[in-house]
């Protein structure tokens, strides 16, 4: 007539394809060491995109930068060889110990450390062949970060003009060489690079950087968030994420949505979460079980099997031990009972006090509790199995022992016991029976109430099972106060301890004067009236309060829970598998579920998936803080804010500009900087500019063509024309003027 | 470090080191290491300093600091902290946001100073000076 409760479990559908897994792949090194290039001439300028990640070098008379390695460098003491390395680039990586120690120069987009800069410069200038001696003999090109504190134009062209004595220097902003090498005059330049992005708007080749803006969030930025996010998500992840891991989850996973709002609402609905979670697991090493033979596992099966038994033989063989000296007990009793029954009062209390009792009432209370006992052990299994055979005979039980000689004496008394070992067991067995009967009928009439009136059955089930939940419910809800210390529920239980605690009623139970002005002045330190804890015993009143049993009557609930529902659901039609606590409970309804572990279900002990992430609302949020900056609490206006400012009044207002250029940026809105990677980066910019913008103005937005190089390559571009040439700044004109003296140029190089 | 990495990493060091010929040998002044937040306060300084020293106001001075970006004029989204789906609750007792009932019973019984590392993500958290 039960259920059992895995059919409610099985009652689901299909079970779904997992889905495709992602590894976390380590940092790997390229396979060819950094080159050495032999085609070095002097005098030729030389080109320096010295970025917060990589750095970009190489001859100008070059298409491509000849190197370009991560802008890193690594001190490191190798002890036992008593040999300082020095190591830049790609080398820093070559061993986990040097690795340990790489640095950057950088700090957020500012250079800070000036020697890790030399040292990087150094390793530059020998793989570009520089070999003269005594300086450098060419020109130099580096870009800077736009309008940077003085502090650091003047480090650099100290580093430069003094430690390698270049003959000219000159330097740009390297969002706007990359506009220039794509062909860019008139445009807005959005650049979101590592660690900030900025808002350009260029008129006739001209940067105007007193009214361009920066938005402090870059790529960088959102690396650290996202590995923020997801040590809050996994707290418990078992292997290590690296940085290199995030930047790459960030990198190849996430996108910016065309229309977050919408896309945002919906990214945790099952049908969704089948198209865009990923799943990206950390390599771990598997641990397998070892694997048993079929006859290893029959032997220990066995082996498992003979101990049972055995101690079950003796479980029961001392249970009927047990239930033998009850019934004896009770026969003895019974009989003393009937013999008290026609004494005196005397004689009564005389024979009571020799029996132990201390009245009659102690006596029946004593024989209450023995008979509850004896119907207990009898309901309990004590190996009536054996007693198929029909009732044995024992011979010599009736005989008086007179009658008997010495051996038959012995042979009686063991008969004596047996005899009463199988009335024992006859008498458990018919209780069994009575209790089977009464249950059968039970059931019977349950059926019966069923068939003639399933209605009011099945609200009644119904009705056991809303309050079996709500038991439960307010279980959980009261442990649950108790945790909060000011709860009404935990000041309710303090309440009851101490008036548990003190035995007889209030502390101060003397009427003197005196007495009650000892109390008020005493603490509860010293209180002399409180003996609480001199008795060991006093102590169990924490025993008395503490729910031993309620885990057990917890498990007790859910199996009678569970039960009913098995019921209901086999014969009320109106009572659904979605009815079910347990499908209540469903991870698909559940959002954290869905969000830590995306559209399957997880199993605990499955390895690959304790060492999985997750990717879902992450992979749109990361890019929408561009757009929304207060999702990661900057409190500064979202690109989509920046540009609409710049277009439609900052532009504008400026003297000597008009609302026609405007008009004239919008037909180029430029994006560069290695966050414009981002799928849809476009799409959205378009959506966005055209909820401000009127309607029909023109408005085209375009990518660089390559926005990591296209700087480099700018740079390249511009020193082979004829405007670059005015631009430089001679060593002459510094070691004369001095950091302060700067040509301007149309890369944001601007008077400070 | 294995001994290969150990000679082949001591041998470049020492052949870039012998090609450092273009170097002047002036080293550059030792300078004091600033930390960025020192960096831009100082020239935060510098740049008030030069606009008192002029009589005329200079209408087009550009520095780091007047590039930044304003605050938003727009009103802010917000979004559960826990999952980030767009919410309008906030728990009372620790200013997170919340989705739903499931998230706010993992609020409600976040261990103490989680709840902070949260808030950190949105700049909300509570900073002792």
């Amino acid at each position: 007539m039960t259920v059992s409760p895995s059919r409610v479990r099985e009652s689901t559908e299909e079970p779904l394809p997992p889905l495709p897994v992602h590894p976390m792949v380590d940092y790997t090194l390229p396979s060819t060491p950094e080159p050495f290039q032999t085609d070095y001439q002097t005098g030729t300028p030389i080109a320096i995109d010295l970025g917060r990640s990589t750095l970009r070098l190489g001859l100008t008379t070059k298409q491509e930068p000849s190197n370009v390695f991560p802008s890193v460098s690594s001190r490191y003491r190798d002890r036992k060889n008593n040999k300082s390395l020095t190591l830049v680039g790609y080398d820093c990586f070559i061993d986990s110990s040097v690795r340990a120690n790489v640095r950057t120069p950088f700090d957020g987009p500012m250079i800070t450390n000036w020697d890790h800069l030399e040292t990087i410069f150094d390793y530059s200038f020998v793989h570009l062949g520089v070999s003269s001696s005594g300086y450098v003999d060419n020109p130099i090109i580096m870009n800077e970060v736009m309008a940077p504190p003085f502090q650091q134009r003047s480090n650099l062209m100290q580093l430069l003009f003094e430690t390698y004595a270049v003959p000219k220097l000159t330097f740009g902003v390297d969002s706007l060489f990359s506009y220039y090498y794509n062909g860019g005059s008139n445009g807005l330049v959005i650049s979101t690079g590592h660690d900030a992005t900025h808002v350009i708007p260029v008129v006739d080749h001209r940067p105007l950087v007193s009214i361009s803006k920066r938005l402090n969030w870059g790529g960088n930025q959102s690396f650290n968030y996202l590995s923020s996010a997801l040590s809050l998500k996994y707290p418990y992840f078992p292997a290590r994420i690296s940085n290199y891991n995030v930047e790459n989850m960030v990198k190849d996973f996430c996108y910016v949505s065309k229309d977050f709002n919408e896309e945002i609402k919906h990214y945790l609905d099952l049908d969704n979460l089948e198209k865009k979670d990923v799943v990206v697991e950390a390599p771990f090493t598997e641990f397998i079980k070892p694997v048993k033979t079929e006859e290893e596992l029959a032997l220990e099966a066995e082996k498992k099997k003979e101990t049972l038994r055995k101690l079950q033989e003796q479980a029961q063989q001392r249970r009927l031990e047990k239930l033998v000296q009850k019934e004896q007990d009770h026969v003895y009793y019974t009989a003393l009972k009937e013999k008290l029954a026609k004494m005196n009062k005397k004689q009564f209390l005389e024979t009571l006090r020799a029996e132990g009792f201390e009245d009659e009432a102690d006596l029946n209370k004593y024989m209450a509790s023995l008979e509850r006992s004896l119907a207990r052990a009898r309901k309990q299994d004590i190996g009536e199995n054996d007693t198929d055979t029909g009732p044995p005979s024992w011979p010599l039980v009736d005989i008086p022992d007179a009658d008997l000689d010495e051996e038959q004496i012995k042979e009686k008394r063991k008969q004596r016991l047996m005899k009463s070992n199988y009335d024992a067991r006859q008498r458990a067995k018919e209780e069994k029976e009575l209790a089977k009967k009464q249950a059968e009928e039970e059931a019977r009439k349950d059926k019966e109430w069923r068939e003639s009136d399933l209605e009011s059955w099945s609200a009644d089930r119904r009705n056991k099972l809303e309050k079996l939940i709500k038991r439960s419910k307010d279980r959980k809800k009261l442990k649950e106060e108790l945790t909060d210390r000011k709860s009404r529920a935990a000041q309710m239980r303090m309440k009851n301890i101490a008036s548990l605690a003190s035995d007889d009623g209030p502390a101060v139970s003397g009427s003197s004067a005196r007495k009650r002005k000892a109390a008020a002045s005493v603490t509860i330190d010293d209180d002399p009236n409180d003996t609480f804890g001199a008795n060991d015993d006093d102590w169990a009143v924490y025993r008395d309060i503490a729910n031993v049993d309620d885990e057990e009557a917890e498990e007790e609930e859910e199996q009678m829970i569970l039960n009913l529902e098995s019921e209901l659901l086999e014969f009320d039609p109106t009572f659904t598998v979605e009815d079910t606590l347990e499908r209540q409970f469903n991870w698909r309804n559940s959002t954290i579920h869905r969000f830590l572990r995306g559209p399957r279900d997880y199993q605990e002990d499955d390895q690959h998936q304790n060492h999985q992430i997750h990717l879902n609302v992450e992979r749109i949020r990361i890019p929408e803080i561009l757009f929304q900056p207060s999702i990661a609490g900057v409190d500064q206006a979202g690109i989509t804010e920046l540009c609409e400012d710049t277009v439609l009044r900052r532009l504008p207002q400026e003297s000597g500009f008009s609302g026609d250029d405007s008009n004239r940026i919008l037909k180029d809105i430029f994006l560069t900087g290695g966050q414009s990677l981002f799928q849809n980066f476009e799409e959205r910019l378009y959506n966005e500019f055209r909820s401000f913008l009127p309607v029909g103005t023109k408005l085209k937005i375009r990518r660089a063509n390559d926005p990591l190089l296209d700087a480099w390559k700018g740079m390249a571009k511009w020193a082979n024309t004829q405007d670059s040439k005015g631009s430089y700044i001679t060593k002459k004109e510094y070691d004369e003027m001095g950091p302060e003296y700067i040509k301007e140029n149309n890369f944001g190089c601007v008077k400070l | 470090m294995s001994a290969e990495n150990a000679q082949y990493l001591a041998e470049l060091t020492d052949k870039l080191a012998a090609a450092y010929t273009f170097k002047t040998g002036k080293k550059m002044q030792r300078r004091r290491y600033k930390p960025l937040k020192q960096l831009l306060n100082d020239d935060l300084k510098r740049t008030q300093q030069k606009q008192s020293e002029s009589s005329t106001p200079l209408p087009n001075l550009v520095s780091y600091h007047t590039l930044n970006a304003p605050p938003s004029l727009k009103p802010i989204r917000t979004y559960c902290d826990i999952t980030g789906l767009p919410t309008p609750y906030k728990s009372p007792h620790n200013q997170l946001r919340y989705y739903d009932k499931e998230c706010y019973a993992i609020v409600k019984s976040m261990a103490p100073g989680v709840d902070q590392q949260y808030l950190a993500l949105r700049g909300a958290n509570v900073v002792l000076k």
